[in-house]
């Protein structure tokens, strides 16, 4: 029995291939200009990695910004939905979800079947997403992926009291042309992201065990910052957390397949 | 789709529609108005088409910024950009309410256009009324309406009598009973019309001469008695905010298992103004109560109590499974309402959705993804229970 799951972000697009509830193949790509052509190339690489094709897929579920535009899928969820039942397939002691994405973030609280029970989302602005610590990061001359490793290297980290990213920016160049090094501003960015991601997990009861999914999950930066200001520990997940997503799409699939009374438990890895 | 719909749907979807083209052509003078505390009857009753107004059509903010700030709400922003491009100039007269600081202002600015020569009619007013309800403010808001019917007789001739403000309360309370009907439609098991399908009804009635609205919602009820315009499984919403004039905006939310089958908006059960217990004879009396003391929105600082149990009993009756409440962006009265009723709801086990908007556009993907959410969360929630109970009754 072959499901799958397919997340198109605002910035990468994943594919999840389960074959009788374990995952057998999964990838991740940079989106392309429309979403359809996203899911089609992030599938056809994960049915490659799986040696599979279209026609094997008994049941494929999207979810993601895109989760409309893609047609091989028969039904779309809300990432929020997908998020926590991903994190819970993982690991079925998780029950909260906090999932960073490139232009939202979410707070997801999961009951003890993975399903969603409560959830807050940032709606005002970016500060708090994948997309402010993009623009942060090219103000301040970096790679976005090395936000996270040079704030380790932090010894006198600036403090960005701004909240929105316009202004963000502005502060980080501030410190760049007032000479401060760039560990101490790039652990100045991510302590701001977590602050605002923090902000947003208040209206939520944090219960644990907790886990971090999304691309800015790969930041140490702002994963640590997040756990100092939560008070909590991020359980980590035995899969890429960017792909938890469509392993949650991939999962409702699954269910979906085996009909509500014959739900199993899915060992991923 | 039912043909009275259909003609109910252009009319919601325009500034004019054919029986306003109509009674202008028999020489009836339209008065626009804002907010629910313009009384209709009186300006019918001296001779006036009401036209309750809107922002339909909205393209942007443009003219509109440039009397408004852009911390002004989305609705008054783009609704006074349709009034400067002229898309008003078929009214005789406006009506401005004192509903909150953004709405007040468009009398300022309208006033000030038209010195500089931009689209106004002939005559502006301003109606004040009151913020709190109370006996007390039942005597001003009476003074304050006394104020206009005198500014439309000085102004058009237009002379009010008890007889006329009579007949026209009668009419008007027909289009009241017509109106609750529909809502009983709309709450029983499998709703007959969607939420989207009443804000366009409940847009159009307010938008034609009430003898015309009320032929219209009695064809509309004779034609969807019957009809099944939901699923029985689809999760059923009550639909909490202010403005909201955009049908489209619900049918997003209707796009998923779920449908709208109570309101407390504007455009919805606000419309309502049943007689009330202790009306006096006199006709005019007996409207400032009914006005004064109908379902309130926030602008009445001092009636959240009343307000919410009306809110929680509607919820209660419509067997409603949640609640989704809307603001527009800046709009502090809603803003503080919604943190109110979030805490309410929560002690009484209700899911309520918080939605932040802008009027005609903007975060359609955000609000997908968080309705959607939202559904998908209760079905979780009702499904659970189902389970619990099944297996309470197993055992």
């Amino acid at each position: 029995m072959i499901a799958a799951g397919c997340d198109v972000g605002s910035l990468t697009a994943e594919a999840v291939i389960l074959k009788d509830g374990r995952i057998c193949a999964s990838k991740i790509i940079g989106v392309r200009a429309l979403a359809a052509l996203s899911a089609q190339q992030v599938m056809e690489e994960a049915l490659n990695e799986a040696k599979l094709c279209f026609k094997d897929i008994d049941l494929c579920f999207s979810t993601g910004y895109g989760r409309y535009s893609i047609d091989f899928a028969k039904k779309n969820i809300s990432e929020i939905s997908c998020h926590g039942l991903g994190a819970f397939t993982v690991n079925p002691e998780i029950r909260t979800v906090v999932d960073i994405g490139g232009q939202d973030c979410k707070v997801i609280s999961i009951d003890d079947a993975g399903m969603v029970s409560d959830f807050a989302m940032n709606d005002k602005c970016a500060a708090g997403t994948g997309r402010c610590l993009e623009i942060l990061a090219k103000a301040l001359g970096v790679e976005l992926d090395q936000l996270g490793r040079l704030s380790q290297k932090a010894k006198r980290g600036v403090s960005i009291t701004n909240k929105c990213s316009i202004f963000m920016e502005m502060e980080v160049l501030y410190h760049s042309y007032a000479g401060k090094k760039i560990p101490d501003i790039a652990f100045g960015i991510n302590q701001a992201v977590a602050k605002r991601v923090a902000s947003l997990a208040r209206g939520i009861k944090i219960r644990e065990k907790a886990a971090i999914t999304g691309g800015v999950s790969k930041n140490p930066g702002v994963v640590s910052e997040l756990e100092k200001l939560l008070g909590i520990k991020f359980t980590p997940l035995t899969v890429d957390p960017q792909i938890v997503g469509a392993l949650g799409a991939a999962v409702f699939a699954h269910n979906e397949l085996l009909g509500a009374q014959g739900r199993q438990q899915l060992a991923a890895g | 789709m039912s043909t009275k719909l259909k003609q109910i749907q252009e009319i919601a979807g325009a500034v004019k529609n054919p029986f306003l083209e109509k009674a202008m052509e028999q020489k009836k003078p339209v008065m626009g108005y804002f907010c629910n505390y313009v009384p209709e009857e009186l300006l019918h009753a001296a001779g006036f088409v009401p036209y309750r107004m809107r922002a339909v059509g909205s393209t942007g903010t443009a003219r509109g910024d440039t009397y408004f700030t852009a911390i002004n709400c989305s609705f008054v922003r783009r609704c006074f950009d349709q009034v400067l491009s002229g898309e008003y100039d078929f009214l005789a007269g406006a009506i401005v309410l004192n509903g909150c600081d953004h709405s007040r202002r468009i009398y300022d600015n309208w006033r000030d256009a038209k010195k500089s020569g931009l689209p106004a009619p002939e005559h502006l007013f301003m109606l004040v009324a009151p913020h709190v309800l109370r006996e007390s403010a039942l005597e001003r808001y009476e003074k304050e309406l006394k104020k206009l019917m005198q500014g439309l007789e000085d102004a058009y001739g237009a002379k009010v009598s008890s007889k006329a403000l009579k007949a026209s309360m009668d009419i008007y309370q027909k289009r009241h009973e017509l109106v609750c009907q529909l809502y009983a439609l709309r709450s029983q098991k499998i709703p007959a019309i969607t939420g989207a399908e009443m804000l366009s009804v409940l847009m159009a009635i307010t938008a034609v001469p009430v003898e015309d609205a009320n032929s219209l919602l009695e064809k509309l009820l004779a034609e969807i008695e019957g009809r099944k315009a939901a699923s029985s499984d689809d999760i059923r919403l009550m639909l909490v905010g202010g403005c909201m004039e955009e049908p489209e905006h619900i049918a997003l939310i209707e796009e998923n298992p779920a449908v709208v089958v109570a309101d407390s908006l504007c455009y919805g059960a606000r419309l309502l103004r049943p007689p009330q217990k202790d009306e006096a004879k006199e006709p005019l009396a007996a409207l400032t109560r009914r006005y004064l003391f109908h379902p309130s929105c926030p602008r009445m600082i001092n009636d959240f109590d009343r307000r919410k149990e009306a809110l929680f009993d509607a919820f209660n009756e419509s067997g409603a499974d949640a609640i989704i409440a809307e603001k527009l962006m800046f709009c502090d009265l809603w803003g503080g309402e919604i943190f109110l009723l979030r805490k309410e709801a929560k002690e009484r086990g209700i899911p309520l959705l918080g939605l932040e908007r802008e009027a005609y556009g903007g975060g359609e993907g955000q609000i997908r993804t968080r309705v959607q959410a939202f559904i998908e969360q209760v079905q979780n929630a009702k499904a659970r229970k189902q389970q619990a109970a099944n297996g309470k009754e197993a055992s």
